[in-house]
């Protein structure tokens, strides 16, 4: 049995027919073809698979799609204009946070669900958020870093905006 | 030395591919026809297979194709052909390929291999070598000896001895009668994971032509096409095998492993490209793991401290098939002996055949399990001999003009581990330590390194360039990026030795062994050194080709021209010149008469003089040593027992810095992978030999909130056969955390540790041990 689900994804509207318990991934990666969304795990504990609900980051192999149903979706394909990266990306790519690159996309979507809703994050928010994602290659370290410079550009967009 | 380009922080050519989500990993590809497959595991590490019932499998929806592994002949390995694509009648670890389904989809691929109905007779289950090694032990392989293997191996037929490795130096055991002190102990560094981010993955495709095209998760592109020609008599080249990006190695990738199997289903399915992709489940039971090494110790010294004597066994819990493990038992053996010199050495080297996952690379190979021993022991003698722990270590260190355990002779360009240890001394040691507290015990522990690549005679790493008529470079090397920065190493000493900016130096995406220079394997830290050197030796020759097509444009000898990245001009008059672009097609003449030669090069650099292992297991199968200094400072919950990690220090002396961010990153990753190793992780087995914890939630790894603050600092003393002085540093990092954290818990609360993980419960149990004992 399958279902219709209508859903928004990267701006765009997409009516698809679907197992119902296929997951948010799965529909993401296998459905959509965009692959920038990781799998890393077999149940919602490395990260890799966050993109944004809504304005929320969650853990897309975890989401079944059913519940999906008319929401919003934006993967790390949807964030960038063209040539143009989200402050997000180009705080994480040079601040060092990205070695094998696998833990990024969750990493950027998990900032940007935070970041874009509240600039103003404290950094134990910061903290928080990002303790949810497993990274084995960079201690963390720059993680953090991209993350703070990314809050500038962030906060600087806005006021420039204003 | 100050360079143009190396020594400075540049951007990884990769990272805007990574940040937008383009960057393609094995599992992002999507080949028209592809078929999935899922392979069925054992219930119970070893057995015997009595029957396999795959009808009701095969007519699951969308099933292709049901594959066992009855009347499979293969045998596959690079060190001995221990392997078998598939359990063809007994099973020997619980993660062993037992049959596989191919299908349209992975959920119908995986619903029908539920189906699959195997009959399994049991045997006795070894997980540790202890036991595979007692006299009335079950043979887990009793072909062990008559399987093909490298010349310098040695087998012990009869027994689960895989391998036997013996080093000796000086008079070995008998020099302990110079000893006026000896002090033993035994250590252990239990099973564990890489646990990289990415799962392991290959697709494999039969073709119609007769050719076999291959993308795998990998790092050893050659290998895996070698081994695949061998298995299916195909001439190497039309096996054809591509590494797209790679997320996180660490060392499991390494060596030709899951290919096979899935090279085996695939030709059940010819015309179709199969794809397989490990769950994470499969990531722990069915790829390579780490570890499982214990070593027995015992080190005689002069009342003076002089180092007199070493004895080290090392048991090694290789796994069902020991093709990949021999070698890490052997780098254990002739690195037990860390940063110091010893006159005498008897080092034993077991690689043990056990019902666990075959034992693979991890970032250090060998290295940090036999030294997690060595530097406990330091501060052990230093007690005994009531002397300081750091001026022990001080007199003994390897250093110019000794000789290490394999023979080699150290020069002062093999770097200075005195000076990396007083630089992380000074940072954690010469403030007072913060005194014990209603809540903490505060402790701060030390270790020095070292660490020597595993090299191999094949060991050679090629480049080719090739200048592009505005004088850019388009540049090819046969080395894996697994995230440790190897492109942007590439670009900046290509861009250092051909004088260009980094911007102009295209460096390649994507290995492809249709394109791509040999290269072994990218393993033990290697590729900046050799793979440096290999770009340094082709823009040499590059050059070369340049100034012969601009002496006869110019009309002049070679000998008399210079090259500065732009142009080749006359050394007495430069404003005498041809463009390099104009030269990199050959030089058109105004009349469209063409001289010269195509301006691109080829070459490749292996570790100088590197050998085989002579009849006392000595020779020169180091060649280049990195050596550093670790120091933590821990806290000590007294209600919990747990260990706060709160600063660690390390110093490595990496000859020259290429990449000062990137440098960074590489360390802050393998201290906080280390961390990990030393407080939580370990891959546990019950008595069927499954293991318990196959998941990240179960298998913790270390997260932001428990990274540790860092010091990291570089002596730079060049090396003369790396690139612009520059050696190896992927994997030092991991080497002394495990032995100084157990050093600082001996500080803050006065207790020997012998094994890793020191969990809260070990801790707790301690300090209980020694209020009893009060
Ligand atoms: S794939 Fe690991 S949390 Fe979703
Ligand atoms: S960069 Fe490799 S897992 Fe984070």
């Amino acid at each position: 049995m399958t279902e219709k689900i209508s859903l928004t994804v990267n701006g765009k509207l997409q009516t698809i027919e679907v197992e119902p318990e296929m997951t948010l991934l799965d529909v993401i990666r296998d459905v959509f073809n965009l692959t920038g969304t990781k799998r890393g795990c077999d149940n919602s504990t490395c990260g890799t698979c966050v993109v944004v609900v809504n304005g929320k980051a969650v853990k897309s192999c975890n989401y079944p799609i059913s519940k999906a149903q008319g929401a919003t979706i934006l993967t790390v394909e949807g964030i960038s204009q063209g040539m143009t990266l989200h402050p997000i990306q180009s705080a994480i790519a040079e601040s060092g946070a990205v070695q094998c690159g696998f833990c990024t996309p969750g990493i950027v979507m998990e900032l940007y669900g935070l970041l874009e809703e509240k600039p103003e994050a404290s950094e134990q928010e910061m903290t928080n958020a990002l303790n949810k994602h497993l990274c084995r290659c960079n201690g963390y370290e720059p993680i953090m870093n991209g993350a703070r410079v990314a809050q500038e550009l962030i906060k600087e967009r806005n006021k420039a905006s204003e | 030395m100050a360079y143009k380009y190396v020594g400075k922080s540049y951007i990884r050519p990769d990272a805007i591919s990574k940040v937008t989500g383009k960057a393609t990993y094995l599992d992002d590809f999507r080949i028209p026809g592809m078929l999935h497959a899922a392979i069925l595991r054992p219930t119970i590490a070893h057995a015997k297979i009595v029957s396999i019932d795959t009808h009701e499998a095969e007519s699951m929806p969308g099933v292709v194709k049901v594959v066992t592994g009855q009347g499979c002949k293969i045998h596959y390995g690079d060190n001995i052909r221990d392997l078998t694509p598939m359990a063809v009648d007994k099973v020997r670890y619980i993660g062993e390929p037992v049959a596989a389904v191919v299908a349209d989809t992975v959920q119908h691929a995986r619903a029908a291999m539920e189906k699959i109905k195997v009959e399994y007779e049991p045997l006795p289950i070894y997980t540790d070598a202890r036991q595979a090694l007692a006299k009335d032990a079950m043979l887990i392989h009793e072909e062990n000896g008559s399987y093909w293997y490298l010349p310098t191996l040695n087998p012990v037929p009869g027994t689960n001895i895989a391998n036997l490795y013996h080093l000796k130096k000086g008079r070995g055991e008998e020099g302990f009668d110079e000893a006026e002190v000896i002090i033993e102990g035994e250590f252990n560094y239990p099973l564990g994971s890489c646990s990289a981010l990415e799962p392991h993955g290959s697709i494999v495709w039969f073709k119609e032509d007769n050719t076999i095209e291959v993308w795998s998760s990998s790092i050893c592109p050659t290998i895996i096409r070698d081994d695949l020609a061998h298995a299916y008599g195909l001439p190497i080249s039309d096996v054809r095998v591509r590494i797209p990006d790679i997320g996180g190695c660490f060392g499991y990738k390494s060596d030709i492993t899951v290919e096979q199997t899935i090279a085996y289903i695939a030709s059940f399915v010819p015309g179709y490209p199969v794809k397989w992709v490990a769950t994470r489940q499969e990531d722990y039971t069915s790829t390579l793991i780490a570890h499982g090494i214990r070593v027995q110790m015992k080190i005689g010294a002069r009342k003076d401290g002089k180092l007199v004597a070493m004895k080290s066994t090392i048991l090694h819990t290789g796994g069902a098939y020991a093709d990949t493990a021999v070698n890490i038992t052997v780098a254990a053996t002739h690195n037990s002996t860390g940063p110091y010199e010893f006159p005498h050495c008897d080092s034993t080297g077991y690689t043990v055949y056990t019902n666990t996952p075959a034992v693979g690379a991890y970032r250090g190979y060998g290295h940090q399990e036999s030294q997690i021993a060595t530097e406990r022991m330091m501060d052990m003698l230093a007690r005994k001999l009531n002397m300081n722990a750091f001026e022990l270590r001080r007199i003994n260190y390897l250093c110019e003009g000794k000789t290490n355990a394999l023979g080699e002779m150290m020069w002062k360009s093999n770097g200075n581990v005195a000076a990396c240890a007083e630089n992380t001394i000074q940072h954690v040691f010469s403030s007072p330590k913060k005194v014990e507290d209603d809540q903490y015990y505060y402790g701060r522990g030390f270790a020095a390194v070292m660490k020597s690549p595993k090299g191999a005679p094949f060991s050679t790493k090629g480049c080719y360039i090739k200048m592009n008529i505005d004088g850019s470079v388009n540049i090819n090397m046969g080395g894996a990026e697994v995230g440790q920065g190897l492109r942007t190493i590439v670009r900046q000493i290509a861009a250092e030795a051909l004088k260009i900016a980094p911007e102009k130096v295209r460096v390649y995406s994507e290995l492809d062994t249709q394109f791509s220079p040999y290269e072994w394997q990218t393993i033990g830290s290697m590729f900046t050194m050799q793979g440096g050197r290999a770009i340094v030796r082709a823009a040499d020759k590059l050059i070369k080709i340049l100034k012969a097509t601009a002496s006869q444009v110019l009309k002049t000898d070679e000998d008399f021209l210079e090259y500065d990245g732009d142009f080749i001009f006359l050394r007495n008059d430069p404003g005498i010149r041809v463009a390099v672009g104009d030269l990199a097609r050959g030089y058109i003449t105004s009349d469209g008469i063409t001289i010269g030669e195509l301006a691109h090069a080829v070459s490749d650099a292996r570790l100088p003089r590197y050998s085989n292992p002579d009849k006392n297991g000595q020779g020169s199968m180091g060649v280049t040593y990195t050596f550093g200094a670790q120091a933590v400072e821990i806290r000590i919950e007294k209600k919990s027992g747990k260990i706060l990690v709160d600063n660690v220090v390390s110093t490595f002396d990496v000859g020259q810095v290429i990449n000062p961010l990137q440098i960074r990153g590489s360390v802050l990753g393998g201290v906080t992978m280390a961390l990990g190793a030393a407080l939580y992780e370990e891959l546990l087995f019950d008595a069927e030999g499954r293991i318990t914890n196959p998941q990240f939630f179960q298998y913790h790894i270390p997260t932001l909130k428990e990274a540790p603050k860092q010091i990291i600092d570089f002596i730079e003393t060049p090396d003369p056969i790396g690139p612009f002085g520059a050696r190896g540093i992927g994997e030092h990092s991991v080497i002394g955390i495990a032995p100084a954290i157990m050093n600082a818990v001996y500080d803050a609360i006065g207790v020997e540790l012998f094994e890793i993980p020191v969990t809260p419960e070990v801790i707790k149990k301690a300090l209980a041990a020694k209020a009893e004992v009060k």
